[in-house]
This record gives C-alpha cells, sequence and structure tokens, in this order.
C-alpha cells in the first residue's frame, strides 16, 4: 500500500511535465522559501559547533536564562489560558451585559506593538507611577518576574482567546441540553460534555500563549530587570558584545521548544480540533449557570479589561504630557518629535505594506497549488508554507543578518531585508487565511468552469481569483498589522537608514523618553486600528469578516 | 425517441482505480445519439466516476472513450463540450445569474447578439425572467436548479452530463423537475446520462438504464426490462421492492413452465427460459402482483398459484397497504393498491401470484 502510494505521488510528479507553469511556479516556491527561511536557520544553528551549544548548561548565566524563560513560558501560559477561557465562556455562554466590550479589549493587544502593556506598566507602577507614586506614594521596583508576568498575561492572552473562542463557539448548546436532558447536573455537564469538547481549544490556545510567552522580547526586553531570559539575554550579547556566536547559541534554544510547540499544534491540536459538530442546526440559547458563577465571571472580565483600558489610557495621557510623574501639564512637544521622526513611521507602514502584499501573493498561490492541484509533494508545500510560525521572530532577524551579510546575497542594511524578512514571518498567517478562503470555495465550482470550456489558467483567474478576494484582503491586513507593530524580527537587521517605528521606542524606552515612547506608540496604534477599522467595513459591506 | 443504430457515446473496456480500489471495472457501454441514458447503482457503485471521465475530469487507467466516433482519451475537459449539471450545482458564487449562464459562450467568443437571443431562450425555458441581476444565493434551491440547467444547455451541445441533479430538492419539486427534464431534452433531442441512485427518476426518465455495482455495469435496459426482467438478483432487489422465491423446476410444457415451491405448485407462462426440470432457480415476484383476500375458516388454497398465509404486520401508506405475511417459512411482501375505506385485513389469507408476471432466475446467474 506504502509503495503504491509513493508510485502514485511520482506519477503525479512526472505528469507536471505537462504543465511547465506550474512546474516553475513549484520550484521557484521551493527556492525562494528554502532561500530565506531554511537557509537562514540552518546557517544560524551552523554557526557554533555542537559541543559549544554545551554552555547552556554549563555557564550559569545562560542556564539561570533558560531556567527562567521556560519558568516564564509556564506561569503566563498558565495565566493566559485561564483568562482567556473566561473571557470566551462569558461571551459565548453568559446573558451579561458588555460583551461586546468584552471582545473589543480582546482586540487591542493584538494591534498594538508587543511591549506596549510593559511601556505602560511603567507608567503606572513604576518608578514616576502613577499609582504606585501617585496614588499611594511608594516606591516600588516592579521589573522582574512578578511585572514581567503581569504584563504578559495581558499582553498574551487575547492569542489564545481567538483560538478558545473559535472552538467554543462552534459547540451546539443542543449538546449540553441532551445531558441536562438525561439528568446531569450543571457541573456533570460542564464536566462530561462542555469541557472534553473545548479541550482541543484550550490545547491549541495553551500552545498559542507558550510560544509567545516564549519568544517574546519586547515585554521582557522593558520590564524584565535583571531576569536574565533567553531572547534579551541574546540580544545582549549582539548589542553589548558583538558576540554572535553566544547569541546564536542561546536564540537556539529557543528553536527547540518552539519547534516542539509547532508540530504539537499541527500533528496533534490541528487534527482534533476539526472533530466539532459542523451542519446546519438550531441551538437553543445557552443554559443559566448559577447566578454567583455568571456575576463572578463577569466581575472578573470587568477587572481584567478595566485594566487593559487603564494601560492604554494612560498610554494616551502619556502622549501629550510633558513629564510623566512630575509636570502632567498638556503638550503637543511628543507628537511634535514624532512628526519629526516621521520617516520612521512612513518605513514601519511601506514595509509593512509590501511584505504583507508579497506574502499574501505567495501565500495564494502556495494554497492554491496545495488545496487544487496533486502534485505529488502537496503535503511538502503544506509543511513549507507553515514553517516559518515555527521560527521565533528573533530568530528569523538573526539568521537573516548572518546568512545575508555576504556577497552574493548581500542584503544587510537594506530595505529588501527588511521586507523579506518580514514577508517570510507573516506567509503562515497569509496562507492560513487564504487555505480557509479556498476551502469554503464548493469542490466543483473550478470543474464547472473546466466543463464549460475555461482552461487552468481561466478558470484560475475567472473563479478562484474574485473568489479568494476576501481572504487575501483579511490574509493581507493581518499580516499588516503584525508587521507594523512587530519588533523582534527587525531588531537586528534595521540599520539607520531603514529603522521603524517599533524600533525607535525601544531606543527612546531605554534613554527614559517616556513621554515620546508613548506619541510614538500612539500613532502606531492609530495607523494599526484604522486600517482594521476601514477593512472591518470594507468586509462587512462584502459579507465577509476579518478572522483576528 | 432514439436511434440505436447511431453510437453517440461509447466506453471500451474502461477501468479506472483509486488507490487500490477498483472504481470502474472493464466497462463497455454505447449510448445511442438523443437517448436519455440512466447510470443507476447505490453510492461507490462507479457511476460518477463513469462521468467523470466522459467529462475528462479523469483519465482512466485503460480504455477507450469516444464521443461522436472520436476518441477523447488526453483531452482536457475544456476542450471536451460535455456539459454537466453538478449535484451541488457549483454556480458562481461572484456571479449573477446572467454572468452564470453566459458564462460558456463568453468563453468561446460568441458575439454579443447570439449570446443575447440564447440567453433570452434559455430565461424563458427556465421559467428565470427578472432574476438576471440576482446572485446565487438570493435563489432558491429550486432556481438555483434551474440556472444550473440553463449554465449546461446554453452551450447549444449534442450532449448532457446530470450527476444527480435533484437530489437537493425537497420531494415535491423533484417529480415536477424530473417531467420538465424530461420534456425539454426529448423537444431538444440531446444525448443525455443521467447519474443517480433514485429507482423512481430512473424509471421514469430513461430511455434506458444501466445498473452498476462496484465498478461493473449489471444489466443495461429498458425501464421495462430492469423492472420486469432483470437479470440477476442484485438488479431485481435495487430496482423496487421484491419477494425472491427458491423453487425447483417440475415441468416444462408448451405455455407455460410448473414450478415447486415449498411442495405447492406454481404455474407461469412459458416464455423463452432456457431451463431443464429439476434445475433450482429463483422466483421473483413484486409485491404488487400478489392479490390477497381474507381466508374463510376451513378454506384451503386450491385455485391457481393460490397459497394460504398469515398476516404479520402492515404499513398504510395512502394509495396502498403493504403487507408482510407468513407463507410456510417465508415472509412476503404484498402491496394492496385498493385499501378498503374500513381499514387494513388482519389473520389467515389466501394470497395469488399473478401468472403473467412472473420472472424467473437461473441460479447460475446470480
Amino acid at each position: 500500500m506504502a509503495k503504491y502510494l509513493k508510485k502514485e505521488k511520482l506519477k503525479e510528479i512526472k505528469r507536471l511535465g505537462n504543465e511547465p507553469l506550474l512546474l516553475l511556479t513549484i520550484v521557484f516556491i521551493i527556492l525562494f522559501t528554502s532561500c530565506f527561511v531554511i537557509w537562514p536557520v540552518v546557517r544560524l544553528i551552523a554557526l557554533a559547533r555542537p559541543s559549544e551549544f554545551l554552555v547552556l548548561f554549563t555557564n550559569s548565566r545562560w542556564a539561570r536564562s533558560l531556567a527562567n524563560s521556560l519558568f516564564m513560558m509556564v506561569i503566563s501560559t498558565v495565566s493566559c489560558t485561564v483568562t482567556a477561557f473566561i473571557f470566551a465562556y462569558t461571551i459565548t455562554r453568559l446573558d451579561v451585559p458588555l460583551k461586546r466590550f468584552f471582545r473589543f479589549i480582546t482586540l487591542l493587544p493584538i494591534v498594538s506593538p508587543p511591549f506596549v502593556v510593559a511601556l505602560s506598566y511603567i507608567l503606572l507602577f513604576g518608578v514616576q507611577g502613577i499609582i504606585t507614586k501617585g496614588l499611594f506614594g511608594l516606591h516600588v521596583d516592579v521589573y522582574g518576574v512578578f511585572g514581567l508576568w503581569v504584563v504578559q498575561t495581558v499582553t498574551f492572552f487575547p492569542y489564545a482567546f481567538s483560538i478558545i473562542i473559535g472552538v467554543m463557539g462552534k459547540i451546539s448548546t443542543n449538546l449540553e441540553y441532551a445531558a441536562y436532558n438525561m439528568g446531569a447536573s450543571r457541573w456533570q455537564v460542564f464536566k462530561d460534555v462542555f469541557w472534553p469538547l473545548c479541550r482541543p481549544g484550550v490545547a491549541g490556545g495553551v500552545l498559542m500563549a507558550a510560544i509567545n510567552v516564549l519568544t517574546d522580547f519586547g515585554n521582557p526586553i522593558m520590564i524584565g530587570g535583571d531576569l536574565a531570559l533567553l531572547p534579551t539575554e541574546a540580544y545582549m550579547q549582539i548589542v553589548g558584545w558583538y558576540d554572535m556566536k553566544t547569541a546564536a547559541i542561546l536564540a537556539s534554544a529557543l528553536m527547540v521548544p518552539s519547534f516542539i510547540i509547532f508540530i504539537l499544534n499541527r500533528f496533534w491540536v490541528g487534527r482534533r480540533s476539526y472533530v466539532t459538530v459542523t451542519g446546519k442546526e438550531i441551538s437553543l440559547t445557552p443554559f443559566k449557570p448559577h447566578f454567583l458563577v455568571k456575576w463572578g465571571l463577569f466581575t472578573f472580565c470587568s477587572i481584567m479589561s478595566a485594566f487593559v483600558l487603564l494601560v492604554y489610557g494612560s498610554l494616551f495621557i502619556g502622549a501629550f504630557t510633558r513629564a510623566w510623574g512630575y509636570d502632567w501639564s498638556f503638550t503637543m512637544a511628543n507628537m511634535g518629535y514624532v512628526w519629526e521622526k516621521f520617516r520612521e513611521v512612513w518605513n514601519s507602514i511601506k514595509y509593512a505594506a509590501l511584505s504583507s502584499i508579497l506574502a499574501s501573493l505567495l501565500a495564494m498561490v502556495l494554497a492554491y497549488i496545495v488545496q487544487k492541484k496533486s502534485v505529488g509533494i502537496n503535503k511538502f508545500l503544506d509543511f513549507l508554507a507553515v514553517l516559518p510560525s515555527a521560527v521565533p521572530g528573533m530568530f528569523l532577524g538573526l539568521g537573516f543578518v548572518i546568512a545575508f551579510n555576504t556577497p552574493p546575497l548581500k542584503l544587510t542594511g537594506t530595505g529588501l531585508i527588511m521586507v523579506l524578512a518580514l514577508m517570510f514571518w507573516n506567509l503562515p498567517t497569509c496562507y492560513s487565511a487564504s487555505i480557509a478562503g479556498i476551502q469554503q470555495i464548493g469542490e466543483s465550482v473550478e470543474d464547472a468552469a473546466l466543463n464549460l470550456g475555461a482552461d487552468s489558467f481561466q478558470s484560475f483567474k475567472d473563479v478562484i481569483l474574485p473568489l479568494l478576494r476576501i481572504p487575501f484582503l483579511s490574509g493581507f491586513v493581518l499580516s499588516f498589522l503584525r508587521s507594523v507593530t512587530c519588533l523582534s524580527v527587525i531588531i537586528f537587521i534595521y540599520s539607520p537608514r531603514t529603522t521603524v517605528g517599533t524600533a525607535s521606542i525601544l531606543g527612546l524606552v531605554s534613554n527614559g523618553l517616556w513621554g515620546a515612547a508613548a506619541a510614538f506608540t500612539v500613532v502606531l496604534i492609530s495607523i494599526a486600528f484604522s486600517v482594521l477599522l476601514l477593512t472591518n467595513r470594507f468586509l462587512r459591506k462584502h459579507g465577509g469578516s476579518l478572522n483576528l | 425517441m432514439y436511434d440505436s443504430s447511431k453510437p453517440f457515446i461509447e466506453f471500451k473496456n474502461v477501468t479506472k482505480t483509486f488507490d487500490s480500489f477498483k472504481a470502474l471495472d472493464n466497462i463497455t457501454l454505447t449510448i445511442p445519439q438523443g437517448c436519455f441514458m440512466t447510470l443507476l447503482g447505490p453510492s461507490g457503485c462507479g457511476k460518477t466516476t463513469l462521468m467523470r471521465q466522459l467529462a475528462g475530469f479523469s483519465e482512466p487507467d485503460s480504455g477507450d472513450i469516444y464521443i461522436k466516433g472520436i476518441r477523447v482519451n488526453g483531452l482536457p475537459p475544456y476542450k471536451r463540450n460535455t456539459p454537466l449539471v453538478f449535484q451541488e450545482y457549483a454556480l458562481f458564487p461572484h456571479m449573477t445569474v446572467k454572468e452564470n449562464i453566459t458564462y460558456g459562450l463568453k468563453l468561446k467568443n460568441t458575439d454579443k447578439e447570439s449570446v443575447g437571443r440564447r440567453f433570452d431562450e434559455m430565461l424563458k425555458m427556465f421559467n428565470l425572467a427578472g432574476m438576471e441581476q440576482r446572485f446565487p444565493k438570493q435563489l432558491s434551491g429550486g432556481q438555483q436548479q434551474r440556472v444550473a440547467f440553463a449554465r449546461a444547455l446554453i452551450m447549444g451541445q449534442e450532449v448532457l452530463l446530470l450527476d444527480e441533479p435533484l437530489s437537493n430538492l425537497d420531494a415535491k419539486l423533484r417529480v415536477e423537475v424530473r417531467t420538465e427534464l424530461r420534456q425539454i431534452q426529448r423537444k431538444l433531442g440531446i444525448t443525455t446520462i443521467y447519474v443517480t441512485h433514485d429507482q423512481d427518476e430512473a424509471l421514469s426518465m430513461s430511455d434506458l438504464i444501466a445498473v452498476m455495482r462496484a465498478g461493473k455495469i449489471e444489466q443495461v435496459g429498458t425501464p421495462w426490462q430492469i423492472y420486469f426482467k432483470p437479470e440477476n438478483r442484485f438488479v431485481a432487489d435495487f430496482v423496487g421492492t421484491v419477494n425472491f422465491m427458491d423453487v425447483v423446476i417440475s415441468g416444462l410444457f408448451e405455455d407455460r413452465l410448473l414450478i415447486n415451491w415449498q411442495g405447492s405448485a406454481i404455474s407461469m407462462n412459458r416464455m423463452d427460459y432456457v431451463l431443464n426440470p429439476g434445475e433450482e432457480a429463483s422466483l421473483i415476484v413484486r409485491p404488487e402482483y400478489i392479490s390477497l383476500r381474507p381466508a374463510a375458516n376451513n378454506e384451503s388454497a386450491d385455485q391457481e398459484n393460490s397459497l394460504r398465509g398469515e398476516i404479520l404486520f402492515y404499513s398504510f401508506l395512502g394509495r396502498f397497504i403493504r403487507y408482510w405475511i407468513k407463507v410456510k417459512n417465508q415472509t412476503f411482501i404484498v402491496d394492496d393498491s385498493n385499501p378498503s375505506l374500513s381499514g387494513a385485513i388482519e389473520g389467515e389469507v389466501i394470497i395469488a401470484l399473478d401468472r403473467n408476471k412472473l420472472h424467473l432466475l437461473r441460479n447460475s446467474k446470480s
């Protein structure tokens, strides 16, 4: 059987000879992706000899960062998942006010640069914090494990949330009623029916939160303080000591858990999450839970949301305040500063737009080939398209620095390297949007076009392309938002000429220029949010929606 | 209706395997010009696969396919001129009704005037006037289906392929559409291949039916042949409801056959069966050709082809009552098409088999 399948694949590959355009496209995609994903990764890992990786365990500082990184990953993932689960449950199952507002709160961190919460947390609870110093007159050290834990929870619970609610929203309440009908109590229904059905979503959420926390660079660099973590230590090695090799070793240590999570997500969770019942059935309104449970969860969501609002509010106020903590008078000086540095904002937009267009195009062609053509290596192409999501952003950036600083591909310092890095970092995001779009196209719609006399190219142009407009757009926008707010990928590859908003903010924060940093952040968030709102309005008109 | 001397579509020894599953096993089938040919069979029998080979969506592993005497193997689907109506219609969701229907003509660079004329014809034929600018999702299921027919027929080809096109309609509409469809097909004289698993559709619409099972054709024939003279137990059982009786041939006469079923003599028309006395065979009896009446207390079944039995169960279906009747050690299904107003019969009954409508199968053939 296996031998037979292999023969079938070979036959498919041989048949490609009849379709030179398709063959050429596939060869191009493989070469292109290998060059900008696999090659940088291989170069980075190969930088140090295998025996040199032992320093991760022998050098006490690196061993500690490894342990710290894993520790942070565990505690932040737990808190993110619990928060996400409560939000998802409240929004899908409870009859409480403010649900739309809660939903909005879960969007905010996704359209923001990764260090927003950390920055704001310093403004609120730091040495000059309104709450610590202003309200209570305390002088506390917020830097370190606890601060980072809070900040990462707020930053990353929305990522887990979006996965959990995707699964939870599809669970038919009829199943719960069926259990009640058989005499189960509320707790038994939760334990025996609801929770098992949620499990794939929760597992997906856990992995999503874990990978984000583990590879997070923005928050630890701002608020981690003395806490040594792998991403920040790698950064320090390069910025402080120009020690590429040690940085590579530290970054590679990140790659291992990251890759494990990727594999788990793909082959374990990915397969399970489609078991949910589909089909049209009328769901009854959810069964009312105990009122203590209901209002308890509501209170939790309200407090969390208030905190998120506080975070963004203080950022906004900070942007228009002369000197945070000392002089609260209104000023436009910070905005003026951003205006002076407008080129960096423009760079952000330019690189994000360019890389996202390219990523969406590549993703669409890839998705089309993987889903609709039998080319013998469909599974491999599929793997190639999602592979970048296994590579932490900072690792990819570092890989680019090492792989492309010498001829024939000397790209360091150019705008092109920024675009390429962001493009491949975003490929999986765009790819899954395109795949979802193509899967929605009826099985035989393309056959119908062929049957009426359209050749492969005409049917792609007249049928597939127009039907993919909306998935294309949503892939593009998601990728754009990620790029504008991205720090980890570009932190090693920007040059003075190609610097972008997020990099500047990091610089401003390390110089203690909170006001300007806040103003810069507000501008970036505004751009991201405007794009999000415009797209959502456009999509709603055309019967689509953005799937964050 | 059709000219059986003019083959229009021919399958010759067509075989197709998916992995290790034999979807088509050496199929040979000729479809005459103007014929309404139905491929009938349970799901997985290969009927849709056979049609897809003709439309060019996949290629047979071996064997040849001819349209009008021209071999079409290897020809891509867009060069075969075999318009197909898909089960789920496969309308282009982003095109209006007009754009959907005229898409094929546009690809052929047909001039505007004749596109308009032919489009208007289709609107009239399928009663779609006023919907030109609607999108598929704004139409009802029945309307979508008519758009799908129009999109295929506007091409003006000599052949039309239909892949279970009625299966997404509700029961009543299905009966309406199948009559309409058959009328249109006769008017246009278009050679049609119709794939279905529904025996009513097959019997009511077709000139010829090919019954398929497990990648093979079991029998090709007119609806009458398929229903009254099935060539094997599978065809008999798949088309309609049937009682099988295991019998032994006891006498061959000029005009009649005498057979023995569990000690009772049954006589039937001789026809042209080739049989030997003493041979075992299956007697095929449709439920509607058995009559029944209540049995008087001590009455024995002594008229021709009569048997005494007991009603086990019945089911009232409006136009008839279906009875399950135990005779000796076999349960017969008997349909009484003239139910009494007062209710079903109960208890002991006499059933009689209509000697003109009995059909024998030699056991070696099943």
